[in-house]
């Protein structure tokens, strides 16, 4: 179902009103039909399957049954010709033929409900991958009129500001002028900072004797009279 | 996540470049927010069953100098590819720039994507401010 195509020719159409469909709701409701019945029949089918497995796995157990009762039956018949017991070993034979008919059909029948299962359970996985891939239209409808939906709320936005001239060029001179302020304040910020952690290394310093001599004492002052007098 | 979810932790948060945001969830179901960064565009937020998404409405078709769209429309389309995180469309007369979420996408992502489209709006804005009445 090309949806994205009706989608665009809804959209091209004007189909964009609060409400109003942007694809027929029919098709819609449709495909979420489809995807619940395709659903439905895939349980089924699975249910179905559970089934045919059981009775696979004891046709497997039986065939396993008569083909250890084959073996023991063979075992004592060859005992029995080995003693001399022809007319014995003969009975048993028979036996062996019955069971090893038995185990064919059991076979036949098992390796055709196998057959049925693997073309069961491959049909069960293109049904899901089907399912999936109309979940994915479905849910692009879905996107588009959320998109609608969320437009048409920001659009009433519009309306209540009023679409004055210039709007654009008047909102984005005032984010642009909001931003420049935000960013004079954290550089201020910054300056500041700087100057707290200039001071602080500037007292550092001092403490250590190093560089910006502070006021001159009274025993500096008298050192420099004593140069002088010398 | 839900619209609910959302309007709470984004009206505590701020974003690693400072942003702020301001969240209301509409009568609507529509989850409003205006970020710090461009408070003059909301980005309005939604969700289908699979993604987020989120709108910033533009500016209308009869907002465009008369004989310009198509000028508008090949801007738009050429510069599509460059902005970061959003999608630039058409939604019935009015040009949106979009983004879109998994349902799944971590909070911090959100916020941070919100903040970007934000940012974008202006950037795309500024590009054909000049074609707009």
């Amino acid at each position: 179902m090309a949806i994205l195509r009706d989608l665009f020719t809804a959209l091209r159409g004007g189909a964009s009103e609060v409400g109003e469909a942007v694809i027929d709701a029919n098709a819609v409701r449709i495909l979420e039909q489809e995807i619940r019945d395709a659903e439905t029949a895939i349980g089924k089918a699975k249910q179905s399957l559970t089934r045919m497995k059981g009775t696979e796995i004891r046709l497997k157990r039986e065939i396993g049954v008569l083909d250890a009762d084959i073996a023991d039956y063979e075992q004592k018949a060859m005992a029995a010709l080995n003693g001399g017991e022809d007319a014995l070993a003969t009975e048993v034979a028979e036996r062996i033929a019955e069971l090893e008919t038995d185990r064919n059909d059991k076979g036949s029948e098992q390796a055709a409900l196998d057959a049925e299962i693997n073309k069961i359970h491959a049909m069960i996985k293109a049904r899901e991958r089907t399912i999936q891939k109309n979940k994915r239209e479905l849910d692009k409808v879905r996107t588009v009129r959320e998109l609608q939906r969320a437009t048409e709320s920001v659009s009433s936005n519009f309306a209540a500001t009023g679409s004055s001239e210039h709007r654009v060029a008047k909102a984005l001179e005032r984010v642009k002028a909001k931003q420049q302020n935000w960013q004079d304040r954290m550089q201020a910020g910054d300056w500041m900072e700087d100057k707290e952690a200039g001071d602080d290394l500037d007292a550092k310093l001092r403490d250590k004797g190093i560089g910006g001599a502070g006021s001159p004492g009274a025993s500096d002052v008298l050192a420099r009279l004593k140069a002088k007098t010398a | 996540m839900t619209l609910d979810e959302l309007e709470f932790r984004l009206n505590g948060f701020t974003g690693e470049e400072g942003t702020t945001f301001d969240a209301l969830v509409t009568e609507d179901g529509i989850l409003e927010v205006v970020c710090s960064n461009n408070d003059e565009f909301p980005i309005h937020v939604t969700q289908t069953e699979t993604q987020l998404l989120s709108v910033t409405a533009l500016f209308r078709t009869a907002e465009v100098l008369a004989g310009k769209q198509d000028e508008v429309n090949e801007a738009f389309l050429r510069l599509s590819p460059a902005v970061p995180l959003s999608s630039i469309g058409l939604q019935g007369d009015t040009y949106i720039l979009f983004g879109a979420m998994a349902l799944d996408t971590r909070f911090e992502i959100i916020a941070h994507e919100l903040e970007v489209q934000a940012e974008n709006t202006v950037d795309v804005l500024e590009v054909v401010e000049h074609l707009l009445a």
